[in-house]
């Protein structure tokens, strides 16, 4: 349980950073809150013979609201998400998320950007970006650019960013009216990645139907998946006519889940539709408070 | 919750003192063996093999031995030549045990056998060294599970055997075939108990270390018994006994892991000697799940005969259990007990099993918190399963079967007496009566009516054997009890207390004969240079045996000091007592002089000693366990499944348990508590599951789910105590919890499952196993 050996460099600089992943290409890996990437270096299941800490970068930690949006910096805490009283009121759904988001230890360490970068398919918050239909911003050698969470998750830890590039900032749209969002899913114990989990952000019109839905699931591909048949079948009906089991069904009909030891692929999503009927539910009954 | 009748309790005997040990536990000062160092020590690491069954071609060491700070890459072919049995001192020339050498050297028979030992100057330097070492292994096919084992033609884990059945015991009584003719009913099923490991907080770990000067070998080892780890060690190394010192100050638990000094840690310490150096290995997490010991892994077909009222008429019983590779200790260990111990606390007039154990290709089986627990956890199923068979409820089929007061002394059909100090009859009423149980029934279906939802309810009673005493060197505990001449008492024993808290119980026990306060006993144990030869702890016998060591080598002092005492005041020695730290004499409490005082005139003032009196205040005395003290309780749990998600919740759990006087009624609580959570964890969430090719899946804690607080209920504990014969009255308490739990919560699950006449007959009961059930029958 000891890591193979590494150089260990500390910068100070997006810019330093981004040289650094340059010259070092694929022996080098950025190190956030560390609580993926240090158990799988102990594990020796993984090594890189240079880490390069962000932790000491300026600039990277922080949250900031203008112009309808919410710019959470790349370093913050996943703890600051569940405690800042800013971020539960413009978008509650991050909130929420926090809690499933491992153990209290885990959030107080782990990182914003680092999870989303790290992409696992079962987590919280790159579900949570997909739905939100978040933007991130991103820094390499030559220079910053955005790219949308549609874009970026491009397969089981896998995303659309270039090696020598970071996530620097994560910007949310701030929750609209008569809007609801919810986060539920099934895992084994508290704190465990989720065996399948869905998101829900819904909006009602004035006449009180649907007018926006948005729904994501996690757990159940490779990347976080949004479930665009159900939303579709969602958007423009009253929500007393809408049957949540069966858009659970719907939510999971273009999905083949795969086996594990803790369940099967049809179990995953049996599961998911379940949970999906859930998020729903109380997304829509947040929206029409 | 605890209820109990404290009528009886002494002024520390029957009290919840608090614990002695957890000032330094619970501010970070207890010392483990990581937290020992020794100058110019050495490193260790382990390689092992990553496939579970095949013939080593090569072992390249060449560029691990070149990396910088490798002090030496060793292989069978250095480590193995000479060594002494590696097996247990209890059963060390059984042959029927195969030999296990410190080193795979030929064929390696699962994923994690060690094949190569790197020796570096840091554990990182060790780790990186042994990357490099190149094993080259032609794979042959894998042994997995029972099918595989006992397969006609079956490649075999152990050539030399002839057979992957390593033990095959029929113990076939006449009249069977006559009975089940007879009977109103006859019910059969199999029952699979998954393989699960102990997973102490504390994982393995050694310092050896060797003086090639003075020849001796001294080990800081995480082990429950020093007294056995000293003989293993110097029969592996062959340095003699007296040579050999272990020690063990604290240890962070071992559930019967660390009873047997395993493999790995006598392979340090022959590593230490062959290098003539001192060595750390402390297991990592992986190694302990992998490579330590795995437990359960049980495959048990009940039938049972019954009358038209539900009566047993009789019981056969067919066990198979899995031994692994390379069992030390075990092999056949478990299976012969869960057909001799499979009446439990039911009349039953008649009963015949089967034992086996098999070979398979992978990690040893070892003892685990109530080692053959399977004759509960099959007989309380198959208790269930029968009773739903014929259309009765479980509380009342045990009501009718239950052994009574009335019937005790019970003879068993296996000819084992319980005498007139068990209760089953009065802790299956108490946990139905707590639980509530005819109200939940009625809750239960409501529930299941009106909104569909799965609740249910489980009970499990059981008789458990604790401090056998016909198992040398299990049986005897030796207490040594020393009083300085200031009137402070040491206490040493032979006990490795891993979270039993026998610091405190034991002082408990020493004070309260002695009549002296707790705070002036201090109790030494866990180093074999200190104490006297003892059985170490586990199989639920501290209570039992190292107690009442203490008890009679207490009185021994106490009967000198009143000798003393009697001669200083001019007393009869039979008229004195003593409390509070003073001798004085019965209805004249003026007349006395302090304990303090006498133990000072035995010291140091000798000529006032009556004539011919050895000076000193001490006393030994050894305790032989009665050949069984019976334990019992009835666990009772309700739950709710989740039908969509195939999670269970856990909604009550109550215990109601007879484990005789209670020394320490909180430290009592702690263990059943301890006990029921492994239990729950077992059924509901953890299992070390293999792929057919021998590949363990469960390899971290990310897939080897242990329960934590958020899982696990408030556990509601219920004593009775009625007092076992022997001196104290003690029986034992350790394993009971996890012996009862499994299938308490089996049954509970089951239960509820029934409303949609689903039929589960196996653990684990995870979702995935759950909802299999449910997709199975159409739901």
């Amino acid at each position: 349980m000891k890591p193979g050996p590494f150089e260990y460099h500390a910068p100070h600089t997006v810019a330093d950073v981004t040289a650094l992943l340059a010259e070092h290409g694929d022996e080098c890996k950025p190190l956030a809150g560390g609580q993926s990437l240090v158990p799988m270096l102990a594990l020796r299941l993984t090594g890189f013979p240079h880490l390069v800490d962000l932790n000491r970068v300026d600039g990277l930690s922080g949250v900031e609201r203008s112009n309808g949006t919410l710019v959470i910096g790349a370093i913050t805490r996943q703890r600051v998400l569940e405690r800042d009283p800013q971020i539960a009121e413009a978008v509650p759904l991050l909130a929420r998320a926090a809690p499933l988001i491992g153990h209290f230890q885990i959030r107080n360490r782990g990182t914003v950007g680092g999870s989303l970068a790290h992409a696992d398919p079962a987590s919280e918050l790159p579900a949570v970006a997909l739905a939100l239909g978040a933007t991130f911003d991103v820094a390499g050698p030559n220079g910053t650019r955005s790219i949308a969470a549609a874009d970026f998750f491009t397969g089981t830890w896998s995303t659309a960013l270039e090696p020598d590039e970071i996530v620097t900032a994560v910007s949310f749209p701030v929750r609209g009216e008569r809007t609801g969002s919810a986060i539920h899913e099934m895992a084994r114990r508290h704190g465990d990645f989720a065996i399948a989990g869905a998101v829900a952000n819904m909006s009602l019109d004035a006449a009180g139907r649907v007018s926006a839905a948005a729904i994501s699931l996690f757990g159940v591909a490779s990347t976080p998946v949004r479930a665009t048949g159900a939303e579709a079948a969602l958007v423009g009906a009253a929500p007393a006519d809408i049957n949540t089991l069966e858009i659970g069904r719907l939510a999971l009909a273009d999905q083949e889940p795969t086996d594990d030891i803790h369940a099967t692929g049809p179990q995953r999503a049996r599961i998911a539709a379940h949970v999906t009927g859930i998020v729903v539910a109380r997304a829509l009954e947040e929206a029409g408070r | 919750m605890t209820t109990t009748d404290a009528g009886s309790a002494g002024r520390f005997v029957g009290q919840s003192v608090r614990r002695k040990e957890d000032p330094r536990l619970l501010t970070g000062r207890g010392t483990y063996v990581d937290d020992m160092s020794l100058p110019g020590m050495l490193h260790a690491c382990f390689v092992r093999s990553n496939v579970a069954h095949g013939r080593i071609v090569s072992i390249d060491c060449d560029a691990a031995r070149a990396v910088d700070g490798v002090v030496a890459v060793l292989t069978g072919t250095e480590l193995n030549v000479g060594r002494g049995s590696m097996q247990p001192t209890l059963m060390f020339e059984d042959a029927a045990n195969v030999a296990v050498q410190p080193l795979t050297e030929g064929t390696v028979l699962f994923v994690g056998d060690p094949v190569a030992l790197v020796v570096a100057e840091s554990r990182a330097v060790a780790e990186d060294a042994a990357e490099l070492v190149e094993v080259n292994i032609d794979m042959l096919e894998a042994v997995v599970g029972f099918d595989a084992a006992l397969l006609e033609g079956a490649p075999l884990v152990h050539p030399d055997k002839g057979a992957n059945v390593g033990q095959d015991m029929p113990v076939i009584m006449p009249g069977w075939d006559e009975i089940k003719a007879d009977a109103a009913h006859v019910v059969s099923a199999t029952f699979n108990q998954h393989r699960q490991t102990n997973v102490p907080m504390e994982t393995r770990g050694i310092v050896a270390s060797f003086d090639p000067a003075s020849g001796e070998l001294h080990a800081y080892l995480s082990t429950q018994n020093p007294h056995e780890a000293r003989l293993v060690l110097s029969r592996v190394t062959g340095v003699p006994e007296h040579l050999v010192r272990v020690t063990a100050r604290d240890v962070g638990g071992g559930f019967g892991q660390k009873m047997f000094l395993f493999r790995d840690e006598q392979t340090i310490g022959a590593a230490a000697v062959y290098l003539g150096r001192s060595i750390k290995w402390i297991e990592d997490r992986r190694e302990n799940l992998i490579a330590s010991n795995h437990a359960r892994a049980d495959r048990t077909t009940v039938e049972l005969a019954l009358d038209a009222d539900g009566k047993l008429l009789g019981a056969f019983v067919d066990e198979v259990e899995d031994a692994g590779a390379w069992p030390l200790g075990s092999m056949g260990g478990a299976a012969p007990a869960v057909g001799a111990y499979f009446t439990g606390a039911y009349k039953l007039p008649f009963l015949s099993w089967h034992a086996r154990a098999v070979w398979t290709n992978t990690c040893q089986r070892g003892a685990y918190r109530g080692p053959w627990m399977m004759e509960t956890t099959a007989r309380e199923q198959m208790v269930d399963y029968a009773a739903r068979a014929i259309g009765m409820d479980p509380w009342e089929w045990r009501r009718r079967n239950v052994v009574k007061d009335a019937d005790l002394p019970y003879t068993t059909p296996m000819f084992m007496t319980y005498d007139d100090s068990i209760s089953p009859d009065a802790t299956l009423e108490q946990a139905a009566q707590v639980i509530d149980y005819d109200a939940f029934r009625a809750e239960q279906r409501r529930a299941f009516e009106s909104e569909g939802r799965l609740l249910g309810v489980g009970l499990s009673l059981y008789i458990e054997p604790c401090a056998m005493g016909m198992m040398d060197p299990l049986s005897t505990e030796t207490a040594n009890v020393r009083v300085m001449p200031s009137g402070k008492v040491s206490v040493a024993l032979g006990t490795g207390s891993h979270g039993q808290g026998l610091e405190t119980t034991m002082a408990q026990v020493v004070a309260e004969e002695l009549g002296i306060d707790i705070d002036d006993v201090i109790v030494v144990q866990g180093d074999t240079a200190s104490s006297p030869f003892g059985r170490g702890t586990g199989g639920s016998g501290s209570a039992i045996i190292g107690a009442n060591a203490c008890r009679l080598a207490s009185a021994a002092v106490r009967d000198k000091a009143f000798a003393i005492a009697a001669q200083l005041m001019e007393a009869a020695a039979n008229d004195l007592e003593v409390s509070d730290g003073r001798i004085t004499v019965k209805g004249t409490p003026a007349r006395g002089i302090d304990f303090a005082e006498v133990a000072r005139v035995a010291y140091l003032e000798t000529a006032k000693l009556p004539e011919g009196m050895e000076a000193s205040l001490e006393a030994t005395h050894t305790y032989k366990a009665p050949p069984v003290t019976w334990a019992n309780a009835c666990h009772a749990c309700t739950v709710e499944v989740d039908r969509y998600t195939g999670l269970v919740k856990i909604l009550r759990y109550v215990v109601s348990e007879d484990c005789g006087k209670m020394i320490n009624p909180a430290i009592v609580d702690g263990q059943i508590a301890g006990g029921v959570v492994q239990g729950i964890g077992g059924v509901l969430f953890e299992h070390m599951i293999y792929d057919p090719d021998g590949n363990p899946l469960a390899t971290t804690f990310m897939d080897y789910l242990l329960p934590t607080a958020a899982e696990i209920p408030t556990i509601e504990i219920h004593h009775i105590e009625t007092p076992a014969p022997n001196p104290g009255g003690h029986k034992g308490v350790g394993e009971g919890g996890a012996i009862g739990a499994p299938a308490c919560v089996f049954n509970a699950v089951a239960d509820a499952l029934a409303l949609l006449d689903v039929t589960i007959t196996d653990q684990p009961l995870g979702p995935r196993e759950v909802l299999d059930a449910l997709m199975a029958a159409g739901h």
